[in-house]
């Protein structure tokens, strides 16, 4: 590659609290720095956030530009993005990773576009590779029918900016011992930043317990769940295997399961252990939210269902019939294991 | 009041027919003629948004979308809603676009149809799904953007109270006008065209333009105008098994956790 | 010859659809269990300019003709018979005003109809033969300024919540046809009939008992009452049908389709079995074939050409389109097996349905009889 750039994570935390995403994109940009040998950075806005920033180098950012303003403590899309393409016009990084949580797919188009640069948004993969025998980092994205995938390249414009989704990447691990450098930059934050939008109230209230992107055991059921009636015996099959309930849209439309625990493109991505489809034929906004799983497992009426193209192991049939005797079949060994 | 109101739509093919959609592997061109288009199914609550907002103060409402020829019919569509006029970018110099090059074109385009108090957007599409050309057309604009915008409230003067989504919660900020707004499907339900509404679509004005209509220029639109571009679409050899168990129901059962079993996850 | 549909065709064939579809479908199959019917969504109809397609603007209709009832007819039927079949009655009264009844009568009825705030019945038939009407007996007397009516109509659809309804009496040796509104003394529903298909709509008697109508509520000219409600069963009752069969029988070419493409027995799905090839190919030739009859007579009608013009074309699609979607029924049935006897696939309900289309606005055999009578005269 013909840029000495670095690679950088454009950080998220909220009250102080640090987004996994920005850990998983910490470890493709430790991959990336390695092969391109280049230094991997990070970048965090917020206000007394200098514990967080740490957490950047303990989990392998070499350098994490920190900037903190009181002004910065919440998210302000105009604020941020003007700070971040500031100081990405500074330092010429020439990869940009932002997490695709609700903020970052509003931040990271408005940097680019600032920018005048290309923006490839929820790639499940990114790697050094060949296109007419030049090399390109290559953006691969899920395409049509969860079948296909997309290799995007960037040729020109730097930098590349990359959003992907959490629950798509491992985390990096974290190490105290790790050091690097907090370098702290004082922001120009002036009020016309706050002039075109204010903001008024922020609400956030995690759920209790497991959250869906790191449950071992996803359980997901669709619209074939009507059948049932509900999705009494969705949750049963969690219980049993200690995992999570999820559902897709039409689950959501019919009050079986919260919108947070939809599973779908304008839903969460999740890579469990075992991924069960129930009653859900395979849509390609669907499918492309559990890829990463290990093992899937889908149970539908249709055997033409494209489902099945997405599953390891596969069951055609009624749900009403294949429910109770795979209800009963795993309460013989009521013993999940752990990966 | 009388607001100037503009709503970009996209077509896009079927969403129930998406698993439709080949990979022509000696081409490796992606084959979805015979699929059905519809108006992206957000682009609809976009319409409904400013339809109601034109209801209520007064106003136009145009619609714009940048597509090739048959995205004309997402037009008409949009015209027996409710739109007052429609505006279709269509010429061989859009196409190969990334979001950046499309939202370039978006821009000359309202930049020759004049001053706009809202524009509203739907989020996301439902085939390439990067809810990124909303912002970047706010951005080129210079106007104030939110994106997962769930309602909208109207106080004093020019000022919109917006709520958007957030994981697990949401925020709420005020805007000042000009703004552009990206919705979800929780803000409205989009209304069905009526008989009177279809009938009136003849009425109505629709128009197509080319890059040199609205003064783009090359370097901007289309794949010159793209930073990112599409270097090859692949069978995703996802390496599943795609292992469909046989027998009778108990068998079948049997047989798949006995499986899940050998592969560890139980 | 442009076979095409016009864009505003294909704009109200989807809107239709994604009413049908969203709306009506969810709740077809409770309703038909009950014997219930979606008054609400009669309203909902009205507010999407359904009901009043064929009366005209002035009076709150959105005159945009029977091709275009024709298709919506079709596609509501195709998930909600009953729903269809009440815009073929409904319509009737409002087409009799609209075409024969004086400014004040349209002015004072079909706003609130072509909204659906109201709806109405035409009553024809009684004990004596829908069949054989120059032989009814429910009689209307000229005392001074009112008709006094006595008399019974039977095997009337939705008279049971109808505010208006149109009905046939002879006067003399000729026949008027009259409005009565309901809770006018002596008009009253006597019966409700148990029906097997298009449950959802009530069939009624009603009795008509020294009823005092007012000169005002006659439409048309005076004795010419049984041409009026003869033309207007035949251009809006017949088609009606004719729609409501068309959308069965897609509905059930649709269902067995999918079925078949679903169901796997010996290792694939029956669709690959030739045998049931051969039932889906003759549906889907019949439908076609229908569909062809039932179009081109609506779309004569909007050019312009009389019930009398059309009597065969009339004649001829009511009789093909009900007896297409009797025999597509039957075969979805076959192709489907016990689940095709299983209610919430549908075909059951759509059979029963299919039945009672025969008899509606005139029997399979009276479309013969025009037929036969007019092109042998």
């Amino acid at each position: 590659m013909s840029n000495s750039g670095e690679i950088w994570v454009i950080g998220e935390q909220r009250r102080g609290r640090l987004e996994e995403v920005s850990l998983e994109l910490l470890s493709k940009g430790m991959a990336l720095s390695q092969r391109m040998g280049v230094t991997l950075s990070a970048v965090l806005l917020g206000d007394e956030v200098e514990e967080v920033a740490r957490e950047f180098v303990f989990h392998g950012a070499e350098k994490i530009y920190l900037l903190e303003d009181a002004r910065l403590r919440y998210y302000h899309s105009e604020a941020y993005a003007r700070l971040l393409a500031g100081v990405i016009k500074e330092h010429e990084p020439q990869v940009v990773l932002i997490g695709a949580t609700e903020i970052g797919k509003e931040l990271a188009p408005k940097v680019a576009a600032k920018l005048r640069t290309g923006l490839t948004a929820h790639c499940i993969d990114l790697y050094v590779g060949e296109v007419d025998a030049s090399p390109h980092l290559i953006h691969v994205v899920p395409g049509w029918g969860g079948n296909l995938v997309m290799h995007i390249i960037c040729p020109q414009k730097r930098p590349q900016v990359v959003t992907m989704k959490p629950g798509v990447l491992p985390k990096t691990v974290r190490d105290d011992n790790k050091k690097g450098k907090i370098i702290r930059v004082k922001p120009d934050v002036t009020d016309e930043d706050f002039n075109r939008i204010e903001t008024v109230e922020v609400v956030e209230e995690p759920p209790q317990g497991k959250s869906l992107e790191s449950a071992e055991v996803v359980v997901c059921g669709g619209w074939g769940m009507n059948a049932l009636g509900g999705f009494s015996k969705v949750q049963e099959l969690a219980d049993i295997l200690g995992g999570v309930v999820a559902g897709t849209r039409p689950a959501v439309d019919k009050g079986w399961v919260d919108e947070a625990r939809m599973i779908g493109q304008s839903g969460k991505t999740v890579s469990p252990g075992l991924f069960l489809s129930l009653g859900a034929s395979g849509a390609m906004h669907y499918t492309t939210s559990f890829m990463g799983s290990k093992v899937v497992l889908a149970v539908d009426h249709n055997p033409q269902a494209p489902i099945f193209q997405m599953a390891d192991i596969g069951i055609v049939g009624d749900l009403r019939e294949i429910l109770p005797y795979l209800i009963e079949e795993l309460k013989k060994d009521r013993m999940p294991k752990k990966f | 009041m009388g607001l100037e109101i503009l709503v970009c739509i996209k077509q896009v093919p079927h969403p129930d027919h998406f698993s439709e959609i080949r990979l022509d592997v000696d081409s490796g061109r992606i084959v979805r003629e015979d699929i059905p288009a519809v108006i992206n199914p957000l682009d609809r609550n976009a319409l409904e948004e400013g339809l109601r907002i034109k209801e209520r103060f007064s106003g136009r409402v145009t619609v714009l979308s940048m597509g090739p020829p048959q995205a004309q019919k997402a037009l008409e569509e949009a015209l027996a809603m409710g739109a007052d006029r429609g505006i279709l970018l269509c010429d061989v110099a859009f196409a190969g676009a990334d979001t950046l090059a499309t939202a370039n074109a978006l821009f000359y385009a309202i930049r020759k149809l004049g001053k706009f108090d809202l524009i509203y957007c739907g989020n996301e599409t439902v085939d390439s799904g990067t809810a990124q050309v909303g912002p970047q057309l706010a951005e080129l604009l210079d106007i104030p953007q939110v994106s997962g915008v769930q309602e909208v409230t109207f106080g004093d003067e020019n000022i919109l109270e917006v709520k958007r989504a957030l994981e697990y919660g949401y925020m709420k900020v005020r805007l000042k006008l000009p703004a552009l707004l990206c919705v979800t499907r929780d803000i409205n339900r989009p209304r069905l065209p009526t008989v009177q509404s279809i009938m009136e679509v003849a009425q109505k004005e629709m128009v197509i333009w080319k890059a040199k209509d609205i003064g783009a220029p090359p370097e901007s639109v289309g794949l010159k105008g793209s930073p990112t571009c599409a270097a090859g679409v692949y069978e995703h050899k996802a390496g599943r098994r795609r292992e469909i168990i046989q027998g009778s129901t108990e068998e079948k059962v049997q047989r798949a956790v006995a499986r899940l079993k050998e592969l560890g996850v139980i | 010859m442009d076979l095409n549909l016009s864009r505003e065709h294909e704009m109200l064939r989807d809107m239709v659809k994604e009413f049908a579809d969203n709306e009506l479908a969810p709740r077809a199959l409770e309703l038909d269990n009950k014997g219930e019917f979606f008054w609400e969504q009669v309203k909902r109809s009205g507010q999407l300019g359904l009901i009043g397609v064929i009366n005209s603007k002035e009076y709150g209709g959105t005159a945009m003709g029977h091709l275009a009832r024709m298709i919506l007819i079709e596609e509501i039927s195709r998930v909600y018979p009953p729903m269809g079949f009440f815009h073929q009655t409904g319509n009737l009264l409002m087409y009799a005003v609209e075409t024969f009844g004086s400014d004040e009568q349209k002015k004072k009825y079909l706003p609130a109809l072509c909204k659906g705030e109201k709806v109405s019945a035409l009553a024809l038939t009684e004990a004596t033969g829908g069949s054989d009407p120059a032989n009814m007996q429910t009689e209307a007397t000229l005392e001074g300024d009112d008709y006094v009516v006595n008399g019974r109509k039977s095997w009337i659809t939705a008279v049971d919540p109808a505010d208006v309804v149109g009905f046939v009496a002879r006067t003399g040796d000729k026949f008027n046809t009259f409005i009565v509104e309901k809770g006018t003394p002596g008009f009253e529903v006597t019966r409700r009939e148990e029906t097997i298909g298009l449950r959802s709509l009530p069939v009624n008697e009603f009795a008509l008992t020294s009823c005092r109508l007012p000169k005002e509520n006659l439409i048309g000219e005076e004795g010419r009452g049984l041409a009026s409600a003869l033309t207007t069963i035949a251009t809006i009752g017949r088609t009606g049908a004719a729609g409501v069969g068309l959308g069965i029988a897609r509905g059930c070419y649709e269902i067995a389709l999918k079925f078949a493409k679903e169901r796997v027995l010996y290792g694939k799905p029956i669709a690959a079995l030739q045998a049931i090839q051969f039932m889906l190919a003759d549906m889907n030739v019949e439908i076609e074939a229908a569909k062809w009859l039932c179009y081109s007579t609506a779309w004569q009608l909007d050019q312009g050409k009389t019930s009398r013009d059309l009597a065969v074309d009339i004649a001829r699609c009511k009789l093909y389109a009900v007896d297409v979607a009797n025999r597509c029924a039957y075969k979805a049935m076959d192709i489907m097996g016990a689940y095709g006897l299983s209610p919430e696939y549908r075909t059951i309900g759509l059979l029963r349905d299919a039945l009672e289309l025969g008899v509606a606005a005139g029997s399979q055999g009276i479309m013969k009889v025009t037929i036969g009578a007019t092109i042998t005269r």
